[in-house]
């Protein structure tokens, strides 16, 4: 068979060629090299993203180095090139739909590694908003009445995952001073037994020294809490107080006749496994004595359940005391980081923000479209070289683009770029800003917010990934390289918009008259069943609507294999036996190799 | 001038030598008095290190170029001429004693700094000297002579050689002797017995907690004039708890003591932590006491490699080999799987089955089940991804008992599903798959063999527990648990349930490295609410009642012995300046907002506290530039206020 030396110096050479020159037929290569190792998976589309991770290479054609030692360093780098393809090969994209302020909504792709601090950076090219520290991602549980603001460093694609099937949970896109309050007034919340007015007047260098000894130190000191709460017994109705404790290793109670002593304290949660929400409604839907509720369970559970613990407090904020102490005692230092890193980029963000007030935070706004009048930063050639980036959707789709973040969208129709004009080089300026200052006040024309052409790839000609069995229309979502088992999951995020927004429902028709537009992502069942206006895209093909009925989250205990999933390449209709949905894949890539 | 007689009395001569009279004048200045007693001893020798001690003064003549007129000095003064550096026993955290010289006439601070050169521990202003508890000495215990690790033959110019060899200063490199020293020095104790726990003293409240306070030394005044005389006893601790840059790659001995300080401060209940805490710091102790034994000088290196290298590594490898073929090559590539035939046991369904065999396989994170190894291609009856579920252990080694408890989430709440392993090794390969598939980390993961051998090694410890007790000693892996908790939890467990509590606790520390392990001990005693609290009792003026001061790093606090509770906190940053009166013995404290506080000491001298809140200020000033130089003049100014001589 054939060896690695051989394949070093010939497949992975024309490969390294290919890569630069020629994005198709690397695919084309590469996949039939693994082919030929019985790889498991081969990479699918991901080319762009791992040519600019390994931007360090030698261009390979630069011609062939004499020396050994620069070739034994340029082998090194082509395998790990080719585990990195293989990795990426693997990685999930799911499409999410967010919601805004105004009740809009912005569907994107997300890869499975992106960060939620990536997933905003995103949402803040996308909105022009003011990217302030508080704008944060969150996730509502519609059945448990929970709420919960993910935090910047977190997994995006993880918690959607533990939604169930026919979930209506969603994820809004707001301002939440909460997420970080705990570093813009720090004495707030370890100084809180002070009196009002000394933490009202402190002073800026004691807020920090605040923080450097609280987060800097060798290990996180989480703020001295201490003090009764109604604790809703497992699975009971009735609400007992309880004195609690906060310690960095868990949250701790009193025993009916104890001392306060640490050693007598016991155990109510530690934290690896739960996750702090915010409880609605508990009054009425708990009896429980205040509205200021928080909530601890395991993620991924969905429903009523005993393992979910509700805690109530006397004030609100008590409760945002309590909240804060739980993630910093869960998170330590990442929440430092995250602020840091929010806050850079808010910087330089309002240094590009002219007219709006970075710091503002007016809940009421109705979109965050409106709240820059110019562009945002262009962190356009940032992305284009970081290694390894989340590669967003332009790079994953066809046609490659050489930029693979678009400047935003202007947002009126006329000005929407077609095709051709999506292919602007890397740093691109935004639009122009004449069309920018010409905006005319909020509302915007609302097709723009569902339908933003950055991110949804006009029918594909496909040209750009010929080697591939020709996908369907709609491949920017069923085509995306789903790894073998589970199947692609693309997490139906797309609950009905609430009925009470008016606005909805425009914003839910897609601009007919562009050519350019590609329908949103296929309905969702509970879309049409919760009643709200159907969407009338062109009519979806059939087999990008299937995955969707048979996405389920992944790790879901009782759901488990079922019969195996509709592929959304044709390939797999011709696939048969194969098992999964890669070995077909491949099979069919032989077939055109071979060819 | 007129000449008179001086009597000396010369150490070196002998305790019983009379003095050494010589003749002086008023204006001879000290350096000429030194040269005319050693030219009347006529011993040949180095008399560098040695000064001259005024008894009845309690003070040392340092200054050469002084005339005995301006010290005042007249024929009645008792003088002896000594050497400055005497030994000292020193009793250091991890508990053992070491014998050194040390300087008798500096200021105590600079003694420190003299004592942890000699040590290896960088930054000493975080340390002092205290007075030892008295021993009850019990006349078995006189028969256990105890070991003294001997540093009085290093040479004190070779001290400050800076060069390390095998990353041990140069001086310790001497002889095998001098390497057993730096190995006591830089290497965990093995946990003590439980008995020798049990039989140390335990302080009770608060208050006994104060007591200890009263015994530091004074910084900014010498040995001698504090009384401690050559070969005396003394401790030395990590005084003021805010440990600068700790640095596992240069702090080996440093952060070996804070370890057994931090350790002996637990299992004493000097700080109290909660039972869940104390499990994890057994759990830690337990992985630090094995790591170190089988890897000693691993201190510094980091192994940890990501799998992308790691796999790279072997990719490379192969490659070297001729046979080697590419489809092998991928093969090493994927996943690792376990397969087995195992018993199940869901009690939530109501089922009156109990436990049933299937056959068993492991991949990525889940797990799944067939009827039998035949039908293992096919559809499984269930599979379970563990990625984010609970485990925990129910074993017991006596009664071949292997059982692996899940807490499984899912959408609906946790389900509880218990595998039945028929044995040890059966046991160890899964347990070890299920904890890492609970961290998401697939069975691919580099941790998963050394995964496998912490459980094994545990297994180990429960069966010689469960044996008899005598031949607990026999080997390296058995370790009493008890030796791990405070005395408190001897009573309330007995080792067979301490054991898995212990291992529970050590399933999320068993990867770490022996510097990690140890910074997260030391991370979770510095996150304890009580950590770097030092209590003096105190009667605040106006008061009528005793109270304590909590002196922390970054704040005083008053805490009510009525209540037992914190009533009051001053942070440091808010102070604008404390004063102590020396007559009255108060030390007074004035804070922004006109916030004033005034208390006296009652089992500190108010010295003790002044130095205490000065030296934290000192502390808060040390600043990455400067890190080498300490500032000693700025420390003395602040803790050493009433020595305005």
């Amino acid at each position: 068979s054939e060896s690695l030396h051989e394949l070093e110096d010939t497949d992975l050479d024309a490969l390294m060629a290919d890569l630069v020159a020629d994005l198709s037929a690397t695919e084309e290569k590469l996949t039939a090299e693994i082919q030929g190792l019985k790889a498991p998976s081969p990479p699918l589309s991901s080319s762009l993203v791992s040519t600019s991770a390994t931007s360090p290479l030698p261009p390979p054609q630069a011609g062939k180095p004499s020396k050994e030692d620069i070739e034994a360093q340029m082998k090194a780098d082509k395998i790990k090139l080719a585990l990195e393809k293989l990795k990426e090969a693997k990685v999930k994209k799911l499409v999410v739909k967010v919601l805004m302020n105004d009740g809009s909504s912005k569907t994107l792709m997300v890869d499975e590694r992106q960060t939620v601090r990536e997933v905003l950076d995103n949402l803040f090219e996308k909105t022009h908003c003011d990217a302030n520290v508080d704008w944060s991602l969150c996730e509502t549980n519609y059945e448990l009445q929970l709420e919960r603001t993910f935090e910047d460093h977190e997994n995006m694609v993880e918690p959607l995952l533990a939604w169930t099937r026919d979930s209506e949970n969603k994820v809004l896109f707001q301002e939440r001073r909460d997420k970080f309050e705990v570093f813009k007034n720090p004495q707030n919340f370890y100084l809180w037994k002070k009196d009002k007015k000394t933490l009202k007047d402190m002073k800026d260098k004691d807020k920090e020294l605040l923080i450097k000894e609280n987060f800097c130190g060798p290990s996180i000191i989480v703020p001295d809490l201490e003090g009764v709460l109604y604790l809703k017994e497992d699975g009971k109705k009735s609400w007992k107080q309880r004195l609690f404790q906060l310690r960095a290793s868990g949250i701790y109670y009193v025993p009916k006749g104890k001392t306060k002593s640490s050693r007598d304290l016991v155990c109510f949660v530690q934290f690896d496994n739960v996750n702090v929400y915010f409880g609605k409604d508990v009054k009425n839907r708990y009896k429980a004595p205040t509205d200021f509720c928080f909530v601890l369970k395991h993620p991924q559970i969905q429903k009523e359940s005993q393992y979910i613990k509700y805690l109530c407090c006397d004030d609100d904020w008590t409760m945002r005391l309590w909240m804060t102490g739980i993630r910093i005692a869960k998170y330590g230092a990442l929440l430092h980081g995250n602020y840091k890193a929010a806050e850079k980029k808010s910087v330089v963000s309002s240094a590009w923000t002219n007219r709006s007030t970075p710091s503002s935070s007016n809940q009421s706004t109705p979109s965050p479209t409106i709240r820059g009048t110019r562009c945002p930063p262009h962190p356009q050639e940032d992305f284009g070289n970081l290694p390894p980036p989340p590669p967003p959707l332009n790079e994953i789709l066809p046609p490659p683009s050489p930029d693979p973040v678009l400047p935003p969208p202007p947002p009126s129709l006329a000005s929407k770029p077609s095709g051709p004009h999506r292919k602007q080089p890397s740093g691109f300026p935004p639009p122009p800003l004449g069309i920018d200052n010409n905006l005319p006040p909020p509302p915007l024309p609302p097709p723009i917010d569902e339908a933003p052409p950055d991110f949804l790839p006009p029918p594909p000609p496909n040209t750009g990934i010929g080697s591939f069995p020709p996908p369907p229309p709609n491949t920017g979502f069923g085509s995306l390289p789903p790894p073998p088992p589970p199947p692609p999951p693309p997490v139906s995020s797309l609950p009905p918009p609430p009925a009470s927004f008016g606005g909805i429902k425009k914003s839910l028709h897609p601009p007919p008259q562009d050519p350019q537009f590609l329908p949103p992502p296929p309905p969702d069942p509970v879309f049409t069943s919760a009643g709200a206006p159907p969407p009338p895209p062109p009519p979806p093909p059939a087999f990008a609507a299937t995955p969707r009925a048979n996405a389920r989250p992944a790790g879901s205990v009782k759901k488990m294999p079922p019969a195996p999933p509709k592929r959304t390449t044709p390939v797999a209709g011709g696939g048969g036996g194969g098992g999964d949905l890669m070995s077909e894949l491949m099979l069919a890539m032989k077939k055109r190799s071979d060819h | 001038m007129a000449a008179w007689d001086l009597s000396v009395t010369v150490e070196d001569l002998g305790p019983d030598a009379p003095p050494v009279t010589i003749s002086v004048a008023s204006d001879l200045h000290v350096g000429g008095v030194i040269v005319k007693l050693v030219e009347k001893t006529q011993i040949k020798r180095d008399w560098s290190d040695h000064a001259l001690w005024w008894d009845q003064k309690k003070m040392w003549l340092l200054r050469t170029a002084w005339t005995l007129e301006k010290y005042g000095i007249h024929a009645d003064a008792r003088l002896i001429f000594m050497p400055q550096h005497r030994p000292l026993k020193l009793d250091l955290p991890n508990g053992k004693t070491v014998r050194l010289r040390a300087c008798f006439s500096d200021p105590v601070f600079q003694t420190v700094m003299g004592i942890c050169r000699q040590l290896n521990i960088r930054h000493p202003e975080e340390l002092s000297l205290l007075r030892p508890v008295e021993e009850k000495k019990k006349k078995k215990d006189k028969d256990l002579t105890e070991e003294i690790y001997d540093l009085t033959e290093v040479p004190l110019s070779s001290v400050s050689r800076p060069c390390l060899y095998n990353g041990m200063p140069a001086h310790f490199a001497e002889s095998e002797k001098m390497e057993a020293v730096y190995k006591m020095l830089s290497i965990t104790q093995t946990p003590p017995a439980p008995e020798v726990i049990t039989k140390q003293y335990r302080p009770a409240s608060v208050v006994d907690k104060a007591h200890i306070n009263g015994r530091w030394l004074d910084s900014s005044r010498c040995l001698m004039q504090q009384n401690i005389q050559e070969n005396d006893r003394l401790w030395l601790r990590f005084k003021y708890y805010t440990f600068y840059e700790l640095d596992p790659k240069y702090d080996v001995v440093r952060l070996t003591q804070l370890y057994e300080q931090a350790r002996w401060a637990i299992l004493l209940e000097d700080i109290d932590c909660t039972e869940e805490e104390m499990m994890l710091f057994g759990a830690l102790q337990y992985h630090i006491s094995k790591v170190s034994q089988s890897e000693p000088q691993a201190l510094s290196t980091n192994t940890a490699m990501d799998d992308l290298e790691s796999a790279l590594l072997s990719l490379e490898v192969k490659m070297e080999g001729e046979s080697s073929s590419a489809t092998e090559l991928l093969e090493t590539m994927t996943a690792p799987e376990l397969n087995d035939y195992l018993k199940i046991f869901r009690p939530k369904r109501l089922t009156l089955k109990g436990y049933k065999q299937y056959w068993f396989k492991f991949q990525d994170t889940s797990i799944a089940y067939f009827k039998s190894k035949e039908e293992s291609i096919g559809e499984p009856i269930q599979q379970i991804n563990l990625k984010g579920c609970e485990v925990a252990p129910d074993v017991n080694v006596a009664a071949q008992k292997f059982l692996i408890r899940l807490l499984i989430p899912a959408p609906e709440g946790m389900n509880e599903v218990f595998l039945r392993c028929e044995n040890e090794r059966q046991y160890a390969q899964w347990m070890a798959g299920c904890r890492l598939a609970s961290k998401g980390k697939s069975l691919a993961d580099s941790s998963f063999q050394s995964e496998i051998q912490s459980i094994r090694s545990f297994l180990a410890m429960q069966r010689n527990n469960s044996g008899s007790s005598s031949n607990a000693a026999s080997s390296d892996e058995s370790i009493n648990t008890h030796s791990l908790v405070s005395p408190r939890y001897h009573k309330k467990y007995k080792t067979k349930q301490l054991t898995p509590r212990i291992l529970d606790a050590y399933q999320n520390v068993a990867q770490l490295s022996l510097s990690d392990a140890l910074m997260r001990f030391l991370q979770i005693w510095q996150a304890l609410p009580d950590f770097g609290l030092s209590y003096v009792v105190v009667r605040f003026k106006g008061s009528r009642k005793d109270e304590v001061l909590g002196i922390a790093p970054n704040r005083l606090i008053r805490i009510d012995l009525g209540v037992g509770d914190v009533v009051k906190t001053w942070r440091y940053n808010n102070m604008k300046q404390w004063n102590v009166n020396w007559d009255i013995r108060q030390v007074a404290i004035e804070f922004e907002g006109n916030v004033n506080i005034a208390f006296s000491c009652v089992t500190a001298d108010c010295r003790i506290v002044h130095e205490f809140i000065g030296g934290y200020i000192f502390m808060s000033t040390r600043s990455r530039e400067k890190s080498d130089v300490l500032n000693q003049e700025l420390f003395h100014k602040l803790t050493g206020g009433h020595e305005a001589l």
